[in-house]
């Protein structure tokens, strides 16, 4: 066994400044040329990926380009009976699309586009006597659900609507003695799960309950030579991972703790100069996903170019001023 | 090739039928996989069975995947009718081919409660998914749907039996014989579930929802069956010797550590009942032991509990003192593995929380009088845990006896010293012997990404644990 370091090398022509015009025509262009077989293959996460295309238009003062009456009414089409909302037309409600949809009309500040109503029930329907929430009415649980229901909520103003404290119990009890969360009581810290919870302690008011000094300390080893940050040890830096690293990190109001520099120069060497959008690592295939992450913690890096992203619901900042809501954050 | 939407969809009634009749003629199946093919052969089949592989060349995919999966959603909005054995085949082809497709796992879990599947054979699906897309989450997501309905089941049966053992000797004993299957089943299952788990981890490394997923069995299949945990621990010795970057693999190992420590810290009377918890923990105080030997003898039980405590505590000691020499062995061999650094952080943690938890304990519950002591007297090997961190010291040396003052010293002496006396008995890990451990690490090695690593223990071990009250 080698000791080869689990890093990549940014090679010196990579791209180093920000292709604004080509991230956008990438994503408008991304939706209508859907090859048949690719899209069939992500049809299921659909309303995460319009959400992910959608803000990022947001970020960077483009959302005018995006068919907003075509969405709004492709997420009608996606309620459900039970108030949920599916991934697409024909698929099952579920937690995580249910957000997704509520971001979309939050950015076009029409939700009432929706039975709020009945996502409201929908929401409070899955939370567990021990205050976890499953992901739809199937049951499985995990701390990604807990932050997905209390983002939806806080969106539509209905917090009250839930047992906080028993949610914030669940989600206290996935905490690990590295001071990051994991999906269940007693799994492993994952940056992923970790963003999820940070955000759901904020949304809820509770970051006091995490020491910040420890887990930023956890978040802060994410980082590598190369400036990219991973989700856990030893695993390769990445455009989505470094996002939820760096927005736990604010969150918890550590955020100076890593090398931001270098950080920059990873997420500008994922652009692709050509086709436009930002790919996980340097040289990588594009996709919306990594190139809503990739502008995003640009933004949360300081780029003024971008507009202001909040790093609780990864939405713009003046999106949320709209609705009044101000996640806290530690100082 | 097929052009034409009829011969599209002749082409791919053909496939899924000739899927469905791979499985039949073969149903030890092992894995599945697509064969690179970019242009059909003809008059064969691009389903191919090559002793327990099955293969889809892949061609026929980008016919395949789409004409199943919008098939489904028809189906799924009302604008088109499916038997059941036609769901059946088009969600085994689908799944096979997108194992994350929620929608098509949860239309199998329909068709499992109404009976028209049984929960083996989606296990069996979502086994064969794994070893193409090993950390497919929705298909892990359904393995737990799946063995929490084998669990109700057996709860069931388990209620039903109950409730007939006030009827007749002999449908009692059939029942005997039923939750003893029963149980078996149980067993199988969990046995089944762990290479599952296994053959994921191997196929990925770090595989975060394999190795969750194992945890999670654990947690709901074999709470209370300890030696469960004690095969799971001893199996994965030389699992995460052999994967020394799989931090999934390496959290794994500590939570079984965590809960094999609690269950024989159990075993000595730390976690039981309050009022058995006390009765044990008086039974280990000298003061306590003085006071009933002024009145007499030690009665039995407690004579029993005695024993159990020094067995449980000298095999946590065991276990600590094994698992750092493990690490030490593997940040040696290897060097510059971040996940072995960050295992050593959480062993340590894990002592450091075990010890502290358990001093405090007996310090108010025996007013002054420590376990540390009263193991001192019979095993000499297992003194030092209490002879480390400067915040234990006072305590100790209010209780030492005098003339063991060098034991204190014995945490900082060199190595070879260290050595003799870990072979003389276990020997848990002290602050100052991970300072030198962190020490010879830096003396002797050169490699960067190491050096750094050792760094930041140390760095820990001033910070987190120096620091803790
Ligand atoms: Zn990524």
């Amino acid at each position: 066994m080698g000791t080869q370091v689990k890093d990549v090398i940014i090679k010196p022509d990579a791209p180093n400044s920000l292709l604004l015009d080509k991230h956008a025509d990438y994503i408008a262009a991304y939706g209508s040329k859907k090859d048949d077989y690719e899209y069939t293959l992500s049809e299921y996460l659909r309303m995460s990926g319009i959400y992910w295309g959608l803000t990022v238009m947001d970020l960077m003062d483009q959302l005018p380009r995006m068919n907003r009456q075509e969405i709004i009414d492709f997420i009608k089409s996606c309620q459900h009976e039970c108030g949920g909302i599916s991934a697409s037309i024909g698929h099952d409600p579920h937690l995580l699309y249910t957000l997704s949809a509520v971001q979309i009309l939050s950015l076009y500040d029409d939700v009432d586009a929706i039975d709020v109503d009945k996502v409201v029930e929908y929401v409070k329907g899955l939370q567990q006597e021990d205050g976890s929430f499953a992901g739809d009415k199937w049951g499985e649980i995990d701390t990604r659900f807990s932050f997905c229901a209390v983002a939806t909520l806080a969106l539509l103003g209905k917090m009250d609507a839930i047992n906080v404290d028993k949610a914030v119990e669940f989600v206290l009890s996935c905490m690990n003695f590295d001071g990051g969360f994991g999906c269940r009581p007693g799994s492993e810290s994952h940056a992923g799960q970790i963003y999820c919870c940070t955000g759901f302690l904020s949304l809820t008011g509770q970051l006091h309950q995490v020491n910040a000094d420890l887990l930023g300390w956890w978040l802060c080893e994410r980082q590598l030579p190369s400036g990219g940050l991973n989700g856990r040890p030893e695993k390769l830096p990445d455009v989505c991972y470094s996002w939820w690293v760096l927005a736990s990190l604010k969150i918890i109001g550590r955020i100076h703790w890593i090398d931001k520099a270098k950080l920059r120069l990873f997420i500008l060497a994922c652009q692709d100069e050509e086709t436009g959008g930002f790919a996980d690592r340097p040289g990588d295939m594009v996709d919306p996903f990594h190139t809503l992450f990739g502008i995003a913690g640009l933004s949360l890096l300081g780029d003024e170019t971008i507009k202001g992203v909040n790093p609780v619901l990864c939405m713009p900042e003046d999106v949320l001023q709209r609705v009044s809501l101000q996640p806290e954050l530690l100082s | 090739m097929a052009e034409s939407e009829e011969e599209v969809d002749v082409l791919v009634q053909r496939v899924v039928k000739d899927i469905t009749n791979a499985f039949k003629r073969n149903p030890n199946i092992d894995e599945i996989g697509v064969i690179p093919c970019p242009e059909a052969r003809y008059n064969r089949s691009p389903i191919v069975l090559v002793e327990n592989k099955l293969g889809v060349e892949s061609w026929c995919v980008k016919f395949l995947l789409p004409y199943v999966h919008n098939k489904l959603l028809l189906y799924r909005q009302r604008k088109h009718w499916l038997d059941r054995e036609a769901l059946v085949d088009i969600t085994c082809t689908l799944l096979l081919l997108n194992p994350d497709f929620t929608t098509a796992w949860n239309v199998r879990k329909e068709l499992l409660q109404c009976g028209v599947l049984n929960p083996e054979k989606d296990l069996y699906l979502g086994k064969l998914a794994l070893t193409k897309f090993p950390k497919s989450p929705e298909t892990w997501i359904h393995r737990r749907w799946v063995l929490q309905k084998i669990l109700r089941q057996s709860s069931a049966a388990g209620c039903r039996k109950q409730q007939q053992q006030q009827q007749q000797d002999e449908a009692e004993q059939a029942d005997v014989g039923r939750s003893q299957q029963l149980s078996d089943h149980l067993a199988r299952t969990l046995h089944q579930e762990m290479r599952v788990c296994s053959d994921a981890a191997g196929r990925y490394p770090s595989n975060y929802n394999a190795w969750s997923h194992r945890i999670w069995v654990l947690q709901h299949m074999a709470m209370g069956n300890i030696k469960v945990f004690h095969d799971e621990l001893s199996s994965m010795r030389l699992w995460v010797s052999m994967h020394v970057s799989d931090h999934s693999g390496f959290h794994y190992r500590q939570f079984l550590l965590k809960e094999v420590i609690t269950e024989l810290s159990h075993s000595s009377g730390n976690s039981g009942s309050p009022e058995h918890r006390s009765s044990t923990v008086l039974s280990s105080s000298p003061n306590h032991h003085s006071h009933s030997q002024a009145n007499g003898e030690l009665s039995g039980a407690e004579a029993a509990d005695e024993v159990e405590n020094q067995l449980g505590l000298s095999a946590v000691f065991q276990l600590f003192h094994q698992e750092m020499e493990l690490c030490t062995d593997l940040i040696q061999s290897f060097p510059g593995h971040e996940t072995l650094w960050s295992h050593r952080r959480h062993v340590f943690y894990l002592w450091h929380h075990w010890r502290r938890k358990h001093q405090h304990h007996h310090c108010n519950s025996t007013n002054g009088g420590s376990n540390s002591v009263h193991l001192n007297d019979s095993e000499p090997g297992l003194q030092k845990p209490a002879v480390q961190g400067s915040e234990d010291e006072e305590v100790v040396n209010r209780q030492r006896p005098a003339g063991e003052d060098m034991e204190v010293d014995r945490a900082s002496l060199p190595d070879s010293r260290d050595s003799k006396r870990l072979k003389r008995g276990a020997c848990p890990p002290t602050l100052p012997l991970e300072h030198s451990f962190v020490s010879r690490i830096l003396d002797s090695c050169c490699n960067p990404e190491q050096r750094r690593f050792a760094l930041a223990y140390r760095k820990w071990l001033d910070t987190v644990i120096g620091q803790q009250p």
